[in-house]
C-alpha cells in the first residue's frame, strides 16, 4: 500500500476537475447517458407504430423531452470525460424494439411501458441524488440541479403514462415487472460497462 | 488525477537497511531498538542531509509522516528515475536500478525494493512519458486557445502526437524491445493496458474528440492499433532518424481516416439505397391497387 503521503504517485494525468470523486461520477454520467438513449429509442419504437394515431402527439412531445435530456448528458459526458457503455448498439435495438413491442399491443400497451420505464428512471435518479448529496452537495451542484430537473420531468412523464389509461392495459402487472427487471439489469450492466 | 498505481512489491524495513550503508555513516537511530527494527517506520530523510539526532515522529509502530520525510512511493519513484539513466548499459534490470540508487547515495541493496525483472522500472518509464506527452498536448492546446497556433488538422495532431510520444523511446530504443516483452507479462498487463488506454485517450480528447457513441471506442481501438503496430516497426527501423517509421505512421493514420471516410459514405449510400427501394415498393403497391381499383 503506498505511502499516504504520496504526491507523486505516477499517473498518466487524466485531468480531473479538482477534487471531484472521478469513478463515482463516471458511473453516474455514464448510465444516465445510456438511459437517456434507451428512453428515446423506446419513444422512438412507440411513435413508428402509434405515430399517427391519437396518442401520437402526446408521445411525440414527451420524446422531444427525452431528446433534450439525452442532448445534455452528451455534454455532460464530453465535459467529465467519461467514456459511454459499450451497450449503446445493444440498448439502440433494445430500447426500439421494446418501444415498438410495447406499442403493437395497443395504446396502453405503450402507455404501460411508459409507466413503468419512466417509475424505474425516477427511483434511480432519486438514488443518484441521495449519492450526490451525501459525497458533496456543494461540489456536485449543477449536476445534482440536472439531475433533479429531470427527474421531475420523468415523473411527468410517469403521471402522463397514468392519466391515459396505462393500468387498464391487460396482463399490467406482469408487463410492468419484467420490463422494471429490464431496466434494474440494463442500470446494472451501463454502470459495469 | 486517475492514476495508475502499481503496488510496491518489497515492505519500507528494504529502504531502512539500505540508508544505513549511505556514505555519511548515519547512526540510525532505530538500529539499537529491537523493536523498531521490525517496524515499518516512514521512508528515511534525504539522504543528503547532514546526519540528525533521533527523530521525535519515529514512534514506530507505522510511523507519523511529516514533510520532512518522504512516502515511500516518492523514495521508490526518485530510485527509478535515477535509474533509468544507466537503462542503456544495464538493460531494464536490477543493475540500472542499483546503479541509480547508487547516484542517490542510497545502498545498491535498495533495488530490493524492486522486482528482479525491471516491471516497476519499465511501467515507471511508461508513466512518465505520458505525463510529459499530456503536458506537452496541454500546452498546445492553450497555445491554440490563446490564438497562437494554428488548430492542426485530426491526422496531422495524430501523427505528431503518437511521433512526439516515440521518440521519447529513443534513448532506450535498444532495449526497448525486452521492456515490451516484460510489459506482457501477465502479472503487468493489467497496469501497461491501463497506463495505454490512459495514453490514447487523452491524444483523441486533445485531439478534440467529443464521440458519446459507439465511435469513442472504434476511433481508439483505431489509434492504439496504430500506435502498437509503429513502436514495432520502430523497433526493427535502422533508417537514419527512423524516416522509415514516420512514413509508416503517416500512412497508418492516412489509412484510418480514408476508412473512416468510406464508412461514412457506405452508410449514406446505404440510406439513399434503402430510400430508392421504399419508393419503389410504394409505387409498386400503388400500381397494384389502382389496377385492383379499375
Amino acid at each position: 500500500v503506498p505511502g499516504a503521503g504520496a504526491a507523486l504517485r505516477p499517473c498518466s494525468s487524466r485531468v480531473a476537475q479538482d477534487g471531484i470523486n472521478q469513478p463515482v461520477i463516471d458511473r453516474i454520467i455514464r448510465v444516465d447517458h445510456a438511459g437517456e438513449y434507451g428512453a428515446n429509442r423506446i419513444y422512438a419504437g412507440q411513435m413508428a407504430v402509434l405515430g399517427r394515431s391519437s396518442v401520437g402527439p402526446v408521445i411525440q412531445q414527451m420524446w422531444n423531452q427525452e431528446k433534450n435530456h439525452l442532448k445534455k448528458f452528451n455534454e455532460l459526458m464530453v465535459a467529465y470525460r467519461v467514456r459511454p457503455t459499450v451497450l449503446l448498439p445493444f440498448w439502440n435495438v433494445a430500447g426500439f424494439v421494446l418501444g415498438a413491442g410495447s406499442a403493437l399491443l395497443g395504446k396502453k400497451g405503450a402507455m404501460a411501458c411508459t409507466v413503468a420505464v419512466e417509475e424505474s428512471i425516477s427511483e434511480h435518479y432519486n438514488n443518484q441524488i441521495r449519492t450526490l448529496i451525501e459525497e458533496d452537495p456543494e461540489k456536485y451542484k449543477e449536476l445534482l440541479q440536472v439531475i433533479k430537473q429531470f427527474r421531475d420531468e420523468e415523473q411527468e412523464h410517469h403521471d402522463i403514462g397514468l392519466e391515459h389509461d396505462a393500468e387498464a392495459t391487460p396482463a399490467y402487472s406482469v408487463l410492468k415487472t419484467a420490463i422494471q427487471l429490464g431496466c434494474k439489469a440494463a442500470i446494472f450492466l451501463s454502470e459495469r460497462i | 488525477v486517475r492514476c495508475q498505481q502499481y503496488p510496491p512489491l518489497r515492505a519500507l524495513q528494504a529502504s531502512a537497511a539500505l540508508r544505513g550503508a549511505s556514505d555519511e555513516h548515519k547512526k540510525e537511530p532505530w538500529a539499537s531498538s529491537s523493536q523498531q527494527h521490525f517496524e515499518s517506520p516512514p521512508a528515511g530523510h534525504q539522504p543528503e542531509e547532514k546526519p540528525q539526532g533521533p527523530h521525535p515522529s519515529y514512534t514506530g509502530q507505522g510511523g507519523q509522516e511529516s514533510e520532512d520525510y518522504e512516502s515511500e512511493e516518492q523514495l521508490q519513484h526518485r530510485i527509478l528515475t535515477a535509474a533509468l539513466e544507466f537503462v542503456p548499459e544495464h538493460g531494464w534490470t536490477a543493475e540500472a536500478i542499483a546503479e541509480g540508487a547508487k547516484t542517490l547515495g542510497l545502498s545498491v541493496a535498495a533495488a530490493g525494493l524492486f522486482h528482479s525483472d525491471g516491471s516497476e522500472l519499465i511501467l515507471h518509464f511508461v508513466s512518465e512519458c505520458n505525463t510529459k506527452l499530456s503536458e506537452l498536448l496541454k500546452k498546445e492546446q492553450k497555445l491554440v486557445q490563446l490564438g497562437e497556433a494554428e488548430k492542426k488538422p485530426v491526422d496531422e495532431f495524430l501523427r505528431d502526437a503518437v511521433e512526439a510520444r516515440l521518440r521519447m523511446l529513443i534513448p532506450y530504443i535498444e532495449k526497448w524491445p525486452q521492456a515490451l516483452s516484460i510489459l506482457l507479462l501477465p502479472r503487468n498487463i493489467p497496469s501497461s493496458l491501463t497506463l495505454l488506454t490512459n495514453m490514447i485517450d487523452d491524444i483523441w480528447h486533445y485531439a478534440g474528440d467529443q464521440s458519446t457513441d459507439f465511435n469513442w471506442y472504434t476511433r481508439r481501438a483505431v489509434l492504439t492499433a496504430i500506435y502498437n503496430t509503429t513502436e514495432l516497426v520502430m523497433m526493427q527501423d535502422s533508417s537514419p532518424g527512423f524516416e522509415d517509421t514516420w512514413r509508416f505512421l503517416e500512412n497508418r493514420v492516412a489509412d484510418a481516416m480514408t476508412m473512416s471516410n468510406t464508412a461514412t459514405q457506405v452508410q449514406s449510400t446505404g440510406e439513399a439505397v434503402v430510400q430508392g427501394l421504399m419508393g419503389a415498393a410504394v409505387t409498386v403497391s400503388n400500381a397494384g391497387t389502382s389496377r385492383a381499383v379499375r
